[in-house]
């Protein structure tokens, strides 16, 4: 999955926010001159825009309204990522909703990148209610375009926050599929195209992909500043180690990853902010710090 | 592949909007054909086009280009038991529900909060899942006058459960294809940049899903931020989008989007945006209506007192000197 890269000789930050790492490790993943359906703003969006800026100069996305080839005006408005003039900018070609979706049905687009509230091991997504569907719990926001992505682009990228209620047994509601019971052919079973589903998973901890046989998630590499420990006990249930048993380590964000990303695309920290703390290198020893007491919480 | 029947592998429990393309034609063949006049007030289109009982969409409103002065009519004339297309709905799903003027929604996405929440659990809203692709699929299908379409997503997922989805075996490869019922809405809301006085639309910009939504529901409002001659529209037809012959009523509108935003004239009032996503997540969505819609006799009223000129002029300059390229005729 990520090997060494331009990032890799790069001067690295000494500080930065769990989120910011995040977007820094999606965009490391992302594939010059394909094509990305990227869902709404926030990481996805952000982890594209930060690959093309350094990495990947020719990696074209589409947005769900029908905007494809963008070069966005950036910083957008606060939450006007999606639908909306900067966005749009010198757009290649303003199509619509539906034929956003025929070219993903008939085969145009290659990655799909989406958010979401909660995840399972055979990478089905939940975005629409926690709790008894219905009768208990809490409504939340529903697939959007989410489904639509995760159902028909080639390979699906999955951001999440590492969360032991996020990553659960069996999610409340299939939202958006992943690969459904993980048995073969379970998505052709009901119609979706042969040849797609989840491909990886990035959290603000640890990046996953699947087994290609069981299709069950399976860890691949965790921050440098956190332990394995650490990051399967906020796991409620336990993915599969790497196939040579050595669950790598992901490098830091570059100074030029965080520039470009504090500058020009989360200026205002509305993104970073609502992760609550910073890592902070000390010595050889990386810390976690509480942003808003600014101290320390826990040392590694 | 061989028999004579098609055969239903699995289906879904929600109830949808019944579908007859017949049914359909026969109230498009009632409709105007004939170059007629058809602008009116705000108050005069939602009172005459929006009964209650119908089956509403729009789109992006409080986004982008949605129909936020007909939504807010609606919400002021106090409609009831609306069945909403709640895709790309953003905001305003949560604003029906808790002003009474909604019962009934298919879902794809939207910003619900606790009185959503709420509502679904005592039942006083009835809800149905799809997706925003597969509501656009459907809406699509409405458009095209058939009753169904096929679609390569919703198979597997939990929504597919809650809907009118039904998985057939493909007459024509065998294999399993997900097909979801048509939707001839009652009613669509559209705000587009330029009309003439028959109803005659441009769009610039994504059109998102408002052309297959005009053609596909029996009563169309359109409201405009500008009205333009006919004549424009002969110098260039390529321009048009939504044809005179599918809209009932045309209403010049300015700021007809506010508090979203109208790409290439406005730019989107981001505190304001910011206010009733903070109202539907703190469960304060009745405040809002009484500040923004029912303190207020019109629109006219709300942009001129509550937002004000100074405001509006500065929505305009910050979209007209970024990002305006290609909103133009």
């Amino acid at each position: 999955m990520i090997g060494k890269g331009p990032w890799s000789e790069a001067p690295k930050a000494a500080s930065f926010a769990e989120r910011e790492f995040q977007v820094c490790i999606a965009a490391r993943l992302v594939e010059d001159r394909k094509t990305y359906w990227v869902a709404g703003g926030g990481g996805p969006m952000y982890a594209v825009l930060l690959a093309k800026r350094l990495y990947t100069p020719d990696v074209i996305y589409v947005a769900e309204d029908g905007v494809i080839g963008a070069e966005p005006m950036l910083p957008f408005d606060p939450v006007m990522t999606l639908a909306a003039a900067r966005p749009s900018y010198r757009a290649l070609m303003w199509s619509t909703m539906n034929g956003i979706g025929d070219h993903c049905a008939a085969g145009y687009l290659d990655y799909g990148v989406l958010n979401t509230l909660q995840i399972d091991p055979y990478g089905n997504l939940n975005s629409t209610w926690l709790g008894t569907y219905g009768v208990e719990g809490r409504r939340f926001n529903g697939p959007g375009g989410a489904d639509t992505i995760a159902a028909m682009c080639r390979r699906v990228v999955l951001m999440l926050d590492h969360q032991r209620r996020k990553f659960v047994p069996r999610v409340d509601f299939i939202s958006s599929p992943g690969y459904l019971d993980g048995s073969p052919g379970a998505r052709e079973r009901v119609g979706l195209p042969a040849k797609t589903g989840p491909w990886a998973v990035v959290t603000n901890w640890a990046l996953f992909d699947f087994d290609e046989g069981s299709r069950h998630l399976r860890l691949r590499a965790i921050a440098p500043f956190v332990t394995l420990d650490q990051v399967l006990a906020e796991m409620s249930f336990k993915p599969l180690m790497p196939p040579d048993g050595k669950v790598q380590t992901l490098e830091p964000p570059t100074e030029q990853e965080l520039t470009i990303f504090r500058t020009e695309m989360d200026v205002s920290g509305q993104f970073t902010d609502t992760a609550a703390h910073w890592i902070v290198k000390e010595g050889e020893r990386w810390s976690v710090v509480a942003k808003e007491q600014s101290k320390k919480i826990s040392p590694l | 592949m061989t028999g004579k029947s098609l055969r239903v592998l699995d289906e879904g429990q929600g109830e949808y909007l019944s579908v007859d393309p017949d049914q359909f034609r026969e109230w498009t063949g009632r409709k105007e054909r004939a170059l007629v006049a058809k602008l009116m007030s705000p108050a005069e289109a939602v009172s005459r086009f929006v009964a209650d009982g119908d089956y509403v969409v729009w789109e992006t409103n409080y986004l982008n280009r949605g129909p936020a002065t007909l939504i807010r009519e609606v919400i002021r004339q106090r409609k009831q038991r609306l069945w909403v297309g709640g895709k790309f709905t953003w905001v305003i799903v949560a604003m029906l529900v808790e002003a009474g003027c909604c019962d009934r929604a298919d879902l794809g996405f939207f910003v619900g909060g606790p009185a959503v929440t709420r509502a679904v659990i005592e039942k006083k809203l009835k809800v149905y899942e799809y997706s925003n692709l597969i509501m656009t699929a459907r809406l699509r299908a409405g458009a095209m006058g058939i009753s169904f379409i096929p679609v390569r997503s919703l198979g597997g997922t939990d929504n597919f459960k809650y809907s009118g989805a039904k998985l057939l075996e493909d007459p024509y490869t065998g294999k399993p294809t997900v097909v979801v019922p048509a939707l001839n809405p009652d009613v669509a809301l559209i705000h587009v940049h330029q009309a003439d006085q028959y109803g005659n639309a441009r769009i610039f910009g994504t059109t998102i899903t408002d052309v297959e939504s005009a053609l596909a529901s029996r009563k169309v409002i359109v409201s405009a931020e500008e009205i333009i001659n006919t004549e424009e529209f002969r110098h260039k037809p390529g321009l048009t989008k939504i044809p005179y012959y599918v809209v009932d009523a045309v209403v010049h509108q300015p700021f007809g989007a506010y508090p979203g935003e109208c790409p290439g004239l406005y730019s989107s009032d981001s505190n304001h945006v910011v206010e009733i996503l903070g109202a539907i997540n703190g469960d304060r969505v009745k405040q809002y209506l009484d500040k923004w819609i029912y303190g207020m006799a019109s629109d006219e009223q709300m942009l001129i007192e509550r937002v004000g000129t100074p405001k509006l002029r500065e929505l305009q300059r910050r979209a007209t000197t970024v990002a305006a390229e290609g909103y133009r005729a």
